[in-house]
């Protein structure tokens, strides 16, 4: 999810974190919780113009972004198919209020800074005897992760390009995992050596 | 288990969890599509065993929880555990241990064998477990019948078995690259 960060600066680049997390979680369960179609159309409006206030910084997500709306169109057809089509709209329209909300933020936070607000969420745990410390540095793993199966894949995707001609899609699904696997074999390494269990 | 490897790769496959939401998708011949996040529950449970299996599903849709866009199409946030698709995200931490423990049981130590018990598993864990939570999901928070959601949830199956097969394709390279790995965490004290 990293790899989506824009650095062309907007406006909700400069909200906090902490903040931009709060009203997105909120509001993405209040899309789950309206009924009514015309509210989760007015929703998906403010959500749409959000996101595209954010300008030339959308551009890293046009892909995403597409594949979201053609899939909130199946679902759309096949709600009318099942003879529903209002729950198929009602359906979309969450899917794509609560994708651009996500993607938006995504766009415009670093992991960095949501790591931070993380740290901060799960800190009352450590009154319950969580080493919160622990779940903390996996989520920033985790997320460290993410940004390297993008490259390994990348790598791996030009390398079968350039023996095939084709992409390598899900055949490179088998390498990428090994080469993943050592990795964290190595990352599991030097964590051994810092935390020294 | 050396606490630290452990955190690695539980960390690993809550990355892959991520990783898989944001491949493209793929479309059924009837048109509906299919994502590949059911995969990474299988692998995890296939690689990780039951405990650390079920750890990296639990860390990942913590992630979820927490807002971050992990999942397919960018959602996250706890408004998705809301939508009547919520069942399926519940199982997907029991999918994943069953799958792990299913893993362990079975015997084999050839790649083909293990590629077997891979594909065994996961249909197990990864689509029968995650259905049925899917299923309960769907008549709870969708309001259908325990016969309509049986029947729609029908429609994903092809794919999942599909993803079964991939799993045990993975599984069984992975036997062959990386030949001292303890598939359903057997071994790993």
């Amino acid at each position: 999810m990293g790899s989506l960060y824009s650095d062309h600066i907007t406006w909700l680049h400069r909200v906090p974190a902490a903040f931009k997390l709060f009203c997105f979680a909120v509001l993405g369960t209040a899309q789950f919780l309206m009924g009514s179609p015309t509210a989760l159309v007015l929703s998906a409006l403010a959500c749409s113009l959000l996101f595209v206030s954010l300008g030339r910084a959308i551009y890293p997500a046009r892909k995403l972004v597409l594949s979201i709306v053609l899939a909130s169109l199946l679902i759309v057809a096949f709600h009318a198919f099942m003879q529903q089509p209002s729950l198929g709209v009602v359906s979309a329209l969450r899917l794509l209020s609560a994708s651009l909300l996500g993607i938006a933020l995504t766009l415009t936070t670093r992991s960095r800074d949501l790591l931070d607000v993380f740290e901060r969420l799960l800190s009352p745990l450590q009154r319950l005897g969580i080493r919160t410390e622990r779940l903390a540095l996996q989520l920033a793993m985790m997320l460290r992760f993410t940004e390297h199966f993008f490259v390994v894949w990348k790598r791996l995707d030009d390398a079968h390009r350039i023996r095939t001609g084709k992409a390598g899609g899900l055949r490179i699904l088998a390498p990428l995992t090994i080469q993943m696997l050592v990795c964290a074999r190595r990352a599991a390494d030097t964590l051994e050596l810092r935390l020294g269990e | 288990m050396k606490s630290s490897r452990s955190l690695a790769l539980v960390s690993l496959f809550a990355a892959l969890m991520a990783v898989l939401g944001l491949i493209p998708k793929i479309d059924l011949p009837l048109g509906v599509p299919i994502t590949l996040q059911t995969l990474g529950v299988m692998l995890a449970g296939c690689m990780l065993g039951p405990k650390r299996g079920l750890q990296a599903i639990v860390l990942f849709l913590g992630a979820v929880a927490l807002g971050l866009p992990l999942l397919s199409g960018g959602r996250g946030g706890f408004g998705v555990f809301l939508a009547p698709s919520a069942g399926y995200l519940i199982g997907m931490p029991f999918g994943a241990f069953v799958t792990g423990w299913v893993m362990s049981r079975l015997p084999g130590a050839a790649p083909q064998h293990i590629a077997v018990n891979a594909f065994i598993a996961s249909s197990l864990g990864g689509l029968l477990t995650v259905h049925a939570f899917g299923v309960a999901g769907l008549v709870k928070l969708a309001s259908l019948t325990w016969t309509q959601a049986f029947f729609g949830t029908l429609v994903f199956v092809p794919g999942d078995l599909i993803k079964c097969a991939l799993c045990a394709m993975v599984v069984h390279t992975v036997a062959r690259g990386v030949p001292d790995w303890h598939f359903g965490g057997r071994a790993l004290k």
